[in-house]
C-alpha cells in the first residue's frame, strides 16, 4: 500500500512511495493532473532529481489531453523544457490525445548506435591514441561542423522519406545495419512537405556531422558482463572493444521543432486545451496541425538516422586505416542503434484493452521484450537492445529490454542525467585537471573546445551505474554488459 | 538569460545580441564583409514575439552561416517587430556552444521603473 513520504528534502512536492523504486505525485497535488507522476528511481537518486524542477514539470505533463495511465518519469530524469528530460507520456489518439513538439524536444531523434569489433584491449592499447585522432579527424565534430557528405537538392527528400537507408543504397553500410536500426533507420510516414525550407536550409550540410554539446563519438572496451547467455548471443566477451554514437538531427530537427512549437501555441485556445507551460503547445493527433508536425517530425527523425548511419560509415573507414583492415574483417557490427527523443503510435494495453497511443519519449529509450512483433528477426529470441550511455568519465550500459517495461509503455532510461547545468559544472571544473585526471585512468579526450570539457565532466551527471540499477531492479530491461571509455571524441 | 533594456526595442536588441554574445568569441578576420538581413516579424503579444525573434535569428544564423554583431530595432509595437541584423562570417568567430533555441518556459517579460526585463531559458 502506498504511503506518504513527507520531508525527503525541502522540496513540496509529497511523494507516494509505491515500492524501492516508483514514486507517485498524486493527481491531487495539482488541479488539473489527469493522471498521476510516476518516477523510477531509489532514494538516493530522488534526492538529485529534487535539486531542480523536473517533478514539478511531471506534474505538468499530467495535464496533457488524451493522456493515459500516467506521465512517466525515468531515473535519469532532469529538468528539461515543458517536458522534463527523461519523460515518457502516452496519449490516446481515439480520445482527444495530442501530440507535443515539446515532448520530443529540439533534437528530434537524438539516439545512440553501439558497434561492436572483434578487437581486445590489448589490441588497442598502444594504437588508442592514434585511433582517437584519426577519429577526431575523420568525424566532423563541433559546433556548425560541416560534412563531407554531400547531399544534393534533389536527394533531400529521398533522405528524408529513406532515412539510414539512404546511406546505405550510397554504399555507407548494409542491409544487416539497417536490421539493427530502430524502424529499420526509416520511420513510416515521413512528410517532406510538411518541412519548412528553412529546415531544409538550416541542415544542409550538417550531413554526417556529430554536432556539439552532449553528443560524442567513444570508443569503449567492455570491463563487466551480466548476463552471459545475452553476450553470448550479441558475440561480446569481457575486454571487447565497442564503438558508441551519440548524435541528432542537427540544425533541421531544431528548426522542425521551432517551427511547429511556434504554430501549436495557437492550438492551445483553438482546441481549448489548458497547460501550465506554453512550452508544452500541442494539438490533437489527428488534427491537421498534429498530423502536419508528426509528418514533419518522422523527416527530421529519418534525417537522424541518415546522421548516424554516415557517422558509422567514418568510424569504420578510420578503423579500417588504423588497423589496416576491412571492417568486416574487424567484425564491426551494428548491436543496435536507438532514439530517445521521438513521439511514435504505437498500440499498448490500457485497462485491458488494446488501445492506439502516442508515446512521447523525451529522453527515453524504448525497451521491447523477447518476441514483441517490431523486433528484427535476429532480436526476436533475445529481446532490443537498449542502450545506455553514461559520462566521460564512468561507464557505459548495454541492457536487453523486457516485459516488465509493459508498465511504461515499454520503456526506458537513456542515459545518467545531469545533476549541474552547463554553466554550473563550467564554473567548477578546469579543464586540464580534468583531462589530466581522465589520462590517468587511461582516458584520452578529443574536442572542438575546452568550453565542451567543463560542461561535459563527470560531475555534472548523476552516476549511470546508479541509474541503471533502478531500470534493471524495476524490470524495464535486464542488464546485459557495462563499457567503460578509452577514447572520446566530443564536438 | 536575463536581459534589461531601457525600452522595448532596447530591450530586443540587447537580447538578441546576447544570444550570440554569450556563444560565440570573435577571433579572426577571415571575411570582412558584413551582411544585412531584415527581420519582419508578427505575433499574438510580446512574449510569443520576443520568443520567436531570438529563434529567427538563431535559425538565420545557423542557415546562413552567420553571427549577428549589430541588430538595428526599427519598430516593436503591437506584436509586431520590424529590424535590421548584421552578420559577419561565421568563420571569423570561434563558437563555443550551440543554442538549439529560445523557449517558453518560465518566460518573464516586464516593464519596470527603469525600463524592461526580460528572462528567457535557451535549449542548449
Amino acid at each position: 500500500m502506498a504511503r506518504t513520504v513527507p520531508n525527503l528534502t525541502m522540496d513540496d512536492i509529497a511523494l507516494e512511495k509505491i515500492d524501492d523504486y516508483r514514486w507517485r505525485i498524486p493527481r491531487s497535488y495539482k488541479p488539473g493532473m489527469r493522471v498521476p507522476g510516476i518516477i523510477y528511481a531509489d532514494e538516493k537518486l530522488l534526492k538529485d532529481i529534487r535539486q531542480d524542477k523536473a517533478l514539478e514539470q511531471v506534474a505538468n505533463v499530467a495535464f496533457l489531453p488524451g493522456i493515459v495511465k500516467a506521465s512517466l518519469a525515468m531515473p535519469d530524469i532532469h529538468w528539461g523544457y515543458g517536458f522534463p528530460i527523461g519523460g515518457v507520456a502516452a496519449t490516446d489518439i481515439e480520445n482527444g490525445g495530442v501530440v507535443s513538439p515539446g515532448g520530443v524536444g529540439f533534437d528530434i531523434n537524438c539516439g545512440v548506435r553501439l558497434v561492436r569489433t572483434d578487437l581486445q584491449f590489448e589490441d588497442v592499447k598502444d594504437k588508442l591514441k592514434e585511433l582517437t585522432y584519426a577519429l577526431f579527424s575523420d568525424v566532423p565534430s563541433g559546433v556548425g561542423s560541416k560534412g563531407d557528405i554531400r547531399v544534393g537538392a534533389k536527394e533531400e527528400k529521398e533522405l528524408l522519406v529513406k532515412g539510414a537507408k539512404w546511406a546505405v543504397e550510397k554504399g555507407l553500410g548494409t542491409q544487416d545495419d539497417l536490421d539493427c536500426t530502430e524502424e529499420e533507420g526509416a520511420i513510416q510516414g515521413a512528410d517532406p512537405a510538411a518541412v519548412s525550407e528553412r529546415a531544409y536550409e538550416r541542415g544542409k550540410a550538417q550531413s554526417g556531422t556529430l554536432g556539439s554539446g552532449n553528443h560524442f563519438l567513444e570508443v569503449q572496451a567492455i570491463d563487466q558482463l551480466y548476463d552471459r547467455d545475452a553476450c553470448d548471443a550479441l558475440g561480446l566477451n569481457s575486454g571487447q572493444i565497442m564503438v558508441m554514437i551519440h548524435s541528432g538531427s542537427r540544425g533541421f530537427g531544431y528548426q522542425v521543432c521551432e517551427d511547429y512549437t511556434r504554430s501549436m501555441v495557437h492550438c492551445l485556445a483553438k482546441y481549448n486545451i489548458s497547460v501550465p507551460d506554453r512550452q508544452l503547445a500541442c494539438a490533437p493527433v489527428n488534427s491537421a496541425e498534429g498530423k502536419a508536425y508528426l509528418g514533419a517530425m518522422k523527416c527530421a527523425a529519418n534525417y537522424a538516422w541518415a546522421n548516424r548511419q554516415c557517422l558509422m560509415h567514418l568510424t569504420r573507414r578510420a578503423f579500417e586505416r588504423i588497423f589496416n583492415m576491412s571492417w568486416q574483417k574487424l567484425g564491426m557490427s551494428l548491436i543496435y542503434d536507438v532514439a530517445h527523443n521521438i513521439a511514435k503510435i504505437e498500440k499498448h494495453i490500457v485497462d485491458g484493452k488494446e488501445k492506439t497511443l502516442c508515446v512521447h519519449r523525451k529522453g527515453a529509450t524504448r525497451s521491447i521484450p523477447a518476441g514483441h512483433p517490431a523486433l528484427p528477426q535476429k532480436y526476436k529470441k533475445l529481446g532490443q537492445p537498449v542502450i545506455i550511455p553514461g559520462d566521460m568519465g564512468r561507464n557505459s550500459y548495454l541492457l536487453i529490454g523486457q516485459e516488465g517495461a509493459a508498465e511504461t509503455f515499454y520503456s526506458a532510461c537513456h542515459g545518467a542525467g545531469r545533476v549541474k547545468s552547463r554553466t554550473a559544472s563550467a564554473r567548477s571544473t578546469n579543464a586540464d585537471t580534468l583531462l589530466k585526471e581522465l589520462a590517468s585512468r587511461g582516458i584520452i579526450v578529443k574536442a572542438s573546445g575546452r568550453e565542451t570539457i567543463v560542461e561535459e565532466a563527470p560531475q555534472a551527471y548523476k552516476d549511470v551505474n546508479d541509474v541503471v540499477d533502478v531500470v534493471h531492479n524495476a524490470g524495464l530491461a535486464k542488464r546485459v554488459c557495462r563499457m567503460r571509455p578509452l577514447g572520446v571524441i566530443k564536438g | 538569460m536575463r536581459i534589461k533594456g531601457k525600452d522595448l526595442k532596447d530591450l530586443f536588441k540587447h537580447a538578441g545580441l546576447a544570444v550570440f554574445q554569450v556563444s560565440s568569441r570573435r577571433q579572426f578576420t577571415r571575411n570582412k564583409t558584413h551582411i544585412d538581413i531584415p527581420v519582419k516579424l508578427s505575433a499574438d503579444n510580446l512574449e510569443e514575439l520576443f520568443v520567436n525573434w531570438l529563434n529567427e535569428l538563431l535559425s538565420l544564423s545557423q542557415a546562413r552561416g552567420l553571427i549577428f554583431h549589430d541588430l538595428k530595432i526599427k519598430k516593436v509595437e503591437g506584436g509586431s517587430l520590424d529590424a535590421v541584423a548584421v552578420g559577419s562570417d561565421i568563420a571569423n568567430y570561434k563558437v563555443n556552444t550551440e543554442i538549439k533555441a529560445a523557449t517558453f518556459h518560465e518566460l518573464k517579460i516586464a516593464q519596470g521603473g527603469s525600463g524592461w526585463e526580460a528572462k528567457v531559458i535557451l535549449d542548449v
